[in-house]
């Protein structure tokens, strides 16, 4: 009985070890994504219909700083995160 | 960024920058490498590399959409579950009208043109002119 557990849960590993690396490109990569993108990426509570955070954002000059609702003129705004990398 | 250039008289455009997503001291990615896109950076520890990085971003790709950079809280990157790109739309009330899924197997720009489509009709910028050296 023992055995056969083992069995499975090494299935399940190397089932798990695989498609990860089919995502993430590698085994290095998946590692990495383990590691470095799974605990930051969140579905988040926000939902249709619920008011913005109004979020302080710096600007480009490193100083100044600003509401993100400041930037609602009276059109749709588009809000686009991300990174250089 | 085409969407902002053929719906910007209709719609605002805020970038937000937040915390890498495939910096060199983490998430390394060869793409990222000097031989080929150049964009080997650590993960900024404080402010000021992280706008210095943003400076960069902007200069390279001589990028005109209106910008913001999330501080070192990450604040803007909780409250909207944003790492490592994500899209929303806000109404002109500030609610929010579209919420996009995770980048970069969700990040889908096309919805967003979709939505904005559907609110002002379809906009398209024609393509630059030929130049007589081009054909």
């Amino acid at each position: 009985m023992g055995k056969w557990i083992a069995i499975i849960v090494a299935v399940l590993v190397v089932g798990l070890v695989t498609l990860l690396s089919v995502m993430a490109g590698s085994p290095k990569d998946a590692l990495y994504m383990v590691r470095y993108a799974l605990p930051y990426m969140h579905r988040g509570n926000l939902r249709v219909g619920d008011n913005a955070p109004d979020v302080t954002l710096v600007a480009l000059d490193g100083s100044s700083r600003f509401q993100l609702r400041s930037e609602l003129h009276g059109k749709p705004l588009v809000l686009v995160f991300g990174s250089f990398t | 960024m085409k969407l902002y250039e053929d719906y910007k008289d209709h719609a605002d455009f805020l970038t937000i920058y937040i915390r890498e997503a495939h910096p060199i001291d983490e998430w390394r990615m060869k793409s990222n490498e000097k031989d080929k896109d150049d964009v080997c950076y650590v993960q900024p520890k404080n402010l000021e590399q992280r706008v210095a990085i943003a400076n960069d971003f902007t200069k390279r790709f001589k990028f005109s959409v209106p910008f913001g950079i999330d501080d070192m809280s990450n604040a803007a990157n909780d409250a909207f579950a944003a790492w490592p790109e994500r899209l929303y739309v806000l109404d002109e009330m500030g609610r929010v009208s579209y919420k996009g899924g995770n980048g970069p197997f969700k990040y889908d720009p096309k919805e967003v043109r979709a939505w904005l489509a559907q609110r002002f009709g379809e906009v398209k910028h024609e393509e630059p002119a030929k130049t007589a050296e081009a054909r």
